[in-house]
């Protein structure tokens, strides 16, 4: 799964770049059905492929954010409809955690999101899509990105931070 | 009561072994106790020295020595005690608890919401503190400025492992943390910020705040903030404590049937 993110030759310079955990039975159809019924979405995305959402370890979206991704969307079924029974709820508790720590960390917290997207949802994965490329290109590029970083606002504030740091040590 | 005589009356009582402190070379450090070394422990708990105990009883049962053991633990052991106990990895009921209340210093330095036992055998009890200052001045800064200090903290991390292999309640065979996928291999500093971000992600829900992982970071990064945090995210989502008691379950740790959300989740 790793080896496919970092592969990928999707490269879109100086706008957002969203990874996508889509779940196998319905978020994955829903989105190869917006994509057959031709509807329009942002090419921000690079979609990944998992069984079931509950495969998706906090690990994983934290690798991404590492890597550099503006955005990561994990999208599965609706509660009560996972293929696995109960998966769902297992993303939806690491997903709150995860995202109370990442808030905590000082990374903006909208850049992270799950979804709900059933196999008959083509459209609501088409919206999904937009309205969460709309908020991370508000949140901006990663600060996370480590060759912009340094010469962006953020740079000037770790600079500040590294320095006070030597203070106090 | 002082340690010592605890430790005898239970050897009267048929345990096999006591985890107390013996006195070498003027430091006290851990040891497991037989009836016949008795006279050798010592009688108080060594105030500003701080030991996993509660990792010493889990490879105490890893290397099979099984049996009734008593165990001189501070309130932050007794929590590592239960939570190992949940989770498998001892048995709770062999142990006996020789309780030690913690000082009003060491609590006040831990910020400790409970430094007693849940039986006190020595020392006096002082209430904790419930609201850590560390996690409030954090909380208090711009998000950009409180990533800013995060990442410069992390950057002086070597990478020695030092706080995952103090840590209690870690315990995996394999550790995310060495995973080549998901961090890299060969650099110090290693990934950051994503190195401590899994680490907070794993201690959600089982971090007992014993502080030991800050203890031994050779580069002072403060960990225990972070961690108390993610405690402190679990308990305002969940109503779960880690180490609060035998009975309650650890949210992340319940899978198929048993799983439930959040009150108010997804009701319609």
């Amino acid at each position: 799964m790793m080896s496919e993110a970092r592969g990928s030759s999707v490269k879109i310079p100086d706008d957002v770049r969203i990874v996508a955990f889509l779940c196998n039975w319905c978020s994955y159809a829903g989105a190869d059905l917006a994509g057959v019924s031709r509807m329009q979405y942002p090419p921000n995305v690079v979609g990944i492929r998992v069984m079931c959402t509950a495969t998706v370890s906090p690990y994983h979206v934290l690798k991404a954010l590492q890597m550099g991704a503006d955005g990561v969307l994990i999208a599965g079924c609706h509660i009560g409809d996972c293929h696995y029974l109960k998966g769902n709820y297992m993303t939806y508790k690491r997903y709150l955690i995860l995202r109370e720590i990442l808030r905590f960390a000082g990374i903006n917290e909208k850049r992270v999101r799950l979804e709900w997207i059933s196999a008959a949802e083509g459209e609501k994965f088409a919206e999904v899509i937009r309205s969460f490329t709309e908020e991370v290109r508000e949140a901006g590029l990663s600060p996370l990105r480590k060759n912009e970083v340094i010469k962006s606002e953020f740079g000037e504030k770790l600079k500040n931070a590294f320095r006070s740091l030597e203070v106090v040590k | 009561m002082s340690i010592r005589e605890k430790a005898r009356q239970l050897f009267a009582e048929g345990v096999d072994g006591v985890l107390a402190f013996k006195r070498t070379d003027g430091v006290c450090i851990p040891h497991l106790f037989t009836k016949t070394e008795v006279e050798e422990i010592c009688k108080d708990v060594p105030a500003d020295q701080r030991y996993p105990v509660a990792g010493i009883v889990r490879r105490i049962f890893l290397s099979g020595l099984a049996g009734k053991i008593g165990v001189v633990a501070r309130g932050c052991d007794e929590r590592a005690l239960i939570e190992l106990g949940k989770q498998g990895q001892i048995d709770f009921d062999l142990l006996s608890i020789i309780g030690v209340a913690c000082s009003e210093e060491q609590a006040r330095y831990c910020e400790c919401s409970k430094p007693y036992p849940s039986r006190i055998d020595v020392g006096s009890r002082f209430e904790g503190i419930s609201v850590s200052e560390k996690v409030r001045a954090v909380e208090s800064m711009e998000g950009d400025e409180r990533l800013a200090y995060w990442l410069a903290q992390f950057a002086s991390c070597l990478k020695c492992m030092g706080c995952r292999n103090i840590c209690p309640v870690c315990y995996c065979v394999e550790c995310s943390l060495e995973d080549e996928n998901l961090v890299r291999r060969g650099s110090v500093p290693p990934d950051w910020p994503v190195f401590h971000l899994l680490r907070a992600v794993d201690m959600a829900s089982r971090c007992i705040d014993c502080g030991l992982c800050e203890e031994s970071c050779p580069s002072g990064i403060p960990l225990r903030t972070l961690y108390k945090k993610a405690t402190e995210i679990v308990k305002e989502l969940f109503d779960y404590e880690p180490g609060a008691d035998m009975t309650q379950r650890s949210p992340l740790g319940t899978i198929g049937d048993q799983s439930e959300l959040p009150g108010g989740a997804f009701e319609a």
